[in-house]
């Protein structure tokens, strides 16, 4: 089991989902895959079918239109799965926190693991939230074998 | 040899892969994966939760793997080299049914595109075989090494347009770019996954190393073009290797029209002149 | 002991056939075909224990023979003529075709050759015996299956006075003349069980009356005369150039070839008409409006095979000629351009019709090699192509009634609905392609044996390559499922349907075990007697692997490798119970599980239905675009054919 444990944290396959983003940190996101950043170097590729995924990046802000496909989408990865909020709307709602139509923050919605504020967020912040997420799959492992036993 | 073959083939198969994708990435700029990557991928997908849409479709992945480690034994053990083919057949049939299992738009246009790369490379790969069988008088993998071996004349010498068709079978049987029109691999997006669309978690982790038994029996054929001389033919492995990366990062993918045209055109045609040569050397 | 058999097998077909007539009782007739069949059954059993044998009858036999010939021929003019309306060109040819032969026959019985006796009139080697088998067990399991399918049929046309007795009279005669056909050895005996066959496939082509059915018919008719009048012109000159009428006395080549390559090639000519060979093709698939059970009978056990019969039956006579190679090319032509025409068809039936012809090419083609290797590979594709495509007609026939379409489109999701037909379905296609069984190993053994002459291996290769295509995606569709949780049907289908098509299932599957001892006991034995100068290269049986001298084929790893991925499968399967079953992925959100199919989420919430089908590329390998070139190639290749057999190469 060790093995597949040690190699959960280097093999994180990303889905990135932009729930109404001004584009900004989807760019970033985008950025990560350039040579400059790289982030193949850790393993981590970005997929485009969430069956496959293993770490959810949201984007932008929830709001009450698209809270259910969020839902959906997150219900799609297979567990382990991780979460990742990347920018301060999807953290919090950002500017927009106090718009009628906005749900301030996706951690209303599913569970959130990493916060990685900024607006825009930066590639080297985005890169350090999805390995700081990494390190949360060992809890959630142990969480699922629990539920697993419990069952 | 047998126990040989099942261990060592997924582990070689699976290092290659991950010297390919380094390879890739250098050539694109980027730092790269470590070379062990496509194994994390492996376990990582291992331990992951299953999610099925039907059971049929474990039962085409499981055909599909041994399908392909049986193809990649009976090379090893040196059996005839049609047979061989038609072993591999019945994994890449299989991998096609699986797809078709699921009513998801991805998956079925994904089995459609492989049911023609299937219907692009099969040929081919049969008339290598039967290229081989001129020259050597014998379809058995064994004898064909033991003709070179014996004779000191690899099959290079004489089949050169056969070895360059080899190129494009091995391009589309491991759907490397400009044929990877059925899947995508790695981070390359081709109707989201393709065939492998619906298939996730475990079951993705045994496809790869279905995989990995398919892209070693590959090797092979291209090993036994050389094998009076076993240095030069891992040498021709190597650079066999490299040309399909480098193909693969330097071509963008075409239509299905166009694979068949020069699979069937091109390839035909250079083999059967090939062949046709055979009578007058 | 031999007399009975034969009787049993060539006379009691006949008889009850004409019970069938008479009994206007549906249940009365369903007793008397269930006990033919399963006396048919027994009795090729106990035939292959006999083993082989020859047989003589009398000399006024041979008279009768004659009267019945002409009688034969007129009645087949006299129905020609009597359908004319429809179909001018086929009905008028045909009544000259019938005429001609009666001219022929004539001449040829009362002037040429009057009062010849041939001894034996009847003999059997394996191969015959192979056949009498094929048509009595699978021929026989047709016509039980055709017992529930007719009512069902007749019940579909809202007819008020039924015409099974019609059906059956001409289904069980049928059986009747094949075993004739297979067993004779009097070349003129084989004739007239031939244009028997001809008639038989002319009235079960027409048997619903509409006016497409009667206007194939007659397409069936005026092409199978005409390859009927080829049969005939070749005996007279056989006769006259060697004086010979007796089958063993041709294939054990008694005669200078030269004098045989004229007949020959005229015989081998009614025999591609027979088995349908391009640019013939369109009987065949003209007789796809018949009932099933009359598509099943044509293309599996009877009709056709009596074509590739008498080419493989001839092929020792005509060894090491040009026009041996000929047949080859013409028998690779056809595998090619049948496999390409399959690919771009949706309708199931007319899918099976074009692989049938396809796969009696590739019989045909090994015919043409004329090497013992390539004649172990005839005869296990005629073995084991009668068990899977008998069982392939009758699981459409079954998909059929139960869900009112042949499209192969209208069958995604059969596994939900008819579970065992689906299943049933699969393992018939997967035995038609995969190793290992014994299809493929017989492709594998003809492919080995084409490496002499490797323009008939290309058009093998190729042909081979497209034969992939269409099975694996109708495979692959039978068994697609929603993801959605289904309720376990179990099929109501008739006991008299399932039987045929479980125990054709179960044939399909052992025959492939036992693919060894079939070999040793049946096939080479035959090569044994008819290749006896390439003896070094007979294929042996050794460490569970057929070996030949360029290459081997080890079954037992295969066989090994299948039981491996059913144990897999079944601890797999049964360790996924409690696995997530999702619905596909529909690029964002996807439909709730409860949805029979999956859609995609589109403006407003609303959700959008998407089609998707098999790739068809009817642009590539339309049946007009492919059909004419195709004719015109072949009909060249027949010429060069007649060309090469007059010049007597």
């Amino acid at each position: 089991m060790g093995l597949i444990n040690n190699s959960r944290a280097k093999s994180p396959w990303v889905v990135h989902f932009d729930c109404g983003s001004c584009n900004g940190c989807d760019i970033e996101v985008l950025a990560c895959l350039t040579p400059l950043y790289d982030i193949e170097r850790f393993g981590i590729l970005n997929i485009g079918n969430p069956k496959h995924a293993d770490v959810l990046l949201v984007t932008g802000t929830v709001n009450p239109r698209n809270e259910r496909v969020l839902r959906n989408v997150y219900e799609q990865i297979p567990e382990p799965k991780v979460v990742v909020a990347i920018g301060a709307c999807a953290c919090t709602g950002g500017v927009f926190a106090d718009c009628y139509n906005v749900i301030q923050g996706v951690d209303k919605i599913i569970p959130v693991d990493v916060y990685v504020p900024g607006c825009a967020a930066r590639p080297e912040a985005i890169i350090d939230g999805v390995v700081l997420g990494l390190q949360k799959f060992q809890e959630k492992v142990e969480k699922m074998n629990k539920k697993a036993v419990g069952n | 040899m047998v126990v040989l073959a099942i261990v060592l083939g997924p582990i070689i198969g699976g290092l290659l892969t991950g010297i390919d994708r380094k390879i890739t990435a250098r050539l694109q700029g980027r730092f790269g994966p470590p070379i062990m990557q496509p194994f994390y991928d492996v376990f990582k997908l291992l331990g992951k939760e299953k999610f099925i849409n039907n059971k049929v479709q474990i039962v085409y992945v499981i055909t599909y793997l041994f399908f392909a480690m049986l193809s990649f034994v009976l090379f090893v053990l040196g059996q005839d080299l049609i047979a061989i083919i038609f072993v591999l057949t019945v994994g890449g049939g299989a991998m096609v049914m699986g797809a078709l299992s699921v009513r998801s738009p991805y998956s079925q246009i994904g089995s459609q595109r492989e049911i023609l790369q299937m219907l692009a490379y099969d040929p081919l790969l049969i008339i290598t075989a039967v290229a081989m069988f001129m020259v050597t008088g014998s379809f058995k993998v064994a004898e064909i090494v033991n003709y070179q071996i014996h004779n000191n004349t690899p099959l290079l010498y004489v089949l050169p347009l056969v070895f360059i068709v080899l190129i494009e079978v091995l391009s589309i049987k491991m759907r490397k770019s400009p044929f990877d029109i059925s899947a995508g691999q790695h981070a390359h997006q081709e109707i989201v996954r393709g065939v492998h669309t619906e298939f996730s978690g475990p079951y993705l982790a045994l496809i790869e190393v279905a995989h990995w038994y398919e892209l070693m029996l590959a090797l092979g054929f291209v090993a036994i073009f050389f094998a009076s001389n076993w240095y030069i033919a891992a040498t021709l492995v190597i650079v066999m290797y490299l040309l399909e990366i480098i193909l693969d990062n330097t071509t963008a993918r075409l239509t299905w029209k166009w694979m068949l045209k020069s699979a069937w055109g091109f390839g035909i045609v250079l083999c059967a002149v090939n062949i046709i040569a055979l009578y007058f050397i | 002991m031999l007399d009975t058999l034969l009787l049993i097998l060539i006379a009691l077909p006949f008889i009850a056939g004409f019970i069938c007539l008479a009994l206007k009782n549906h249940s009365a007739r369903a007793v008397v075909v269930v006990l033919v069949s399963i006396v048919l059954m027994i009795t090729s059993v106990v035939l292959l224990g006999q083993g082989n044998f020859e047989y003589t009858l009398g000399g006024q036999w041979n008279t009768l023979i004659t009267y019945l010939d002409f009688a034969l021929l007129a009645y087949i003019a006299f129905q020609a003529f009597y359908h004319r309306k429809y179909h001018s060109l086929f009905a008028y040819s045909a009544v000259i075709f019938a005429i001609a032969s009666i001219v022929m026959v004539y001449y040829f019985d009362f002037v040429m050759a009057h009062g010849i006796e041939v001894e034996p009139t009847f003999f059997a080697d394996q191969l015959s015996i192979i056949m009498v088998l094929i048509i009595s067990i699978v021929g026989s399991l047709i016509c039980i299956f055709g017992i529930p399918y007719m009512k069902d049929h007749e019940h579909h046309l809202h007819l008020e006075i039924t015409r099974q007795p019609r059906f059956f009279l001409y289904l069980v005669l049928f059986l009747g003349a094949m075993n004739g056909l297979v067993l004779a050895n009097n070349i003129v005996w084989l004739l007239f069980f031939w244009e028997i066959t001809t008639l038989c496939s002319f009235m079960l082509i027409g048997h619903d009356k509409t006016e497409i059915a009667t206007v194939n018919a007659l397409r069936a008719i005026s092409m199978n005369m005409l390859g009927g009048v080829g049969f005939t012109a070749g005996v007279m000159i056989l006769f006259s150039n060697a004086h010979t009428l007796s089958l063993i006395d041709i294939i054990n080549s008694n005669h200078a070839p030269s004098l045989l390559i004229l007949p020959l090639s005229l015989m081998v000519f009614a025999g591609l008409t027979k088995a349908a060979q391009v640019p013939f093709q369109s009987w065949l698939l003209g007789a796809m409006v018949a009932p099933t059970p009359v598509s099943a009978l044509l293309h599996s056990s009877t009709m056709v095979k009596a074509g590739v019969y008498l080419i493989v039956r001839l092929a020792p006579a005509y060894a090491d000629t040009w026009l041996s190679t000929m047949v080859a090319i013409l028998g690779g032509l056809t595998f090619v351009i049948t496999s390409a025409l399959a690919v771009g068809q949706s309708n199931g039936k007319k899918v099976l019709a074009y692989s049938t012809i396809a796969n009696l090419g590739l019989i045909i083609a090994c015919a043409g090699i004329n090497t013992p290797l390539a004649y172990a590979g005839a005869i296990f594709l005629i073995i084991f192509h009668a068990v899977s495509k008998a069982l392939l007609f009758l699981c459409v026939g079954t998909i059929e009634h139960g869900i009112g379409s042949r499209d192969i489109e209208d069958m995604h999701g059969l596994v939900d609905k008819m579970p065992l037909t689906a299943v049933i379905s699969v393992i018939g296609m997967l035995t038609m392609f995969l190793p290992p069984f014994g299809m493929l190993i017989g492709k594998w053994t003809a492919m080995e044996a084409a490496s002499v002459l490797p323009i008939v291996l290309l058009l093998m290769i190729l042909g081979s390559a497209i034969t992939i295509v269409f099975w694996v995606r109708w495979a692959g569709i039978l068994m697609s499922t929603s993801s959605k949780p289904v309720k376990r049907v179990i099929e109501n289908i008739a006991f008299l349907t399932k039987t045929p098509l479980v125990v054709l299932a179960a044939l399909a599957i052992i025959l492939n075990v036992i693919i060894f001892q079939v070999y040793n006991l049946m096939i080479s034995p035959l090569a044994k007697v008819y290749y006896t100068k390439a003896a070094d290269t007979f294929t042996q049986v050794g460490n569970g692997a057929l070996v030949n001298t360029v290459g081997s084929f080890t079954l037992w790893p295969i066989f090994a490798t299948v039981i491996v991925v059913i144990l897999f499968s079944i601890y797999a399967v049964g360790k996924a119970k409690n696995s997530v079953v999702t619905a596909p992925y529909m690029c964002g959100e996807t439909a709730d599980n409860d949805e029979d199919r999956p859609r995609f989420r589109a403006i407003a919430d609303g959700w959008v239905d998407y089609s998707h089908s098999n790739y068809y590329l009817n642009r590539v390998f339309g049946e007009e675009v492919l059909t004419n070139g195709s004719n015109i190639i072949s009909i060249i290749a027949i010429l060069v054919m007649f060309i090469v057999a007059y010049m007597g190469l």
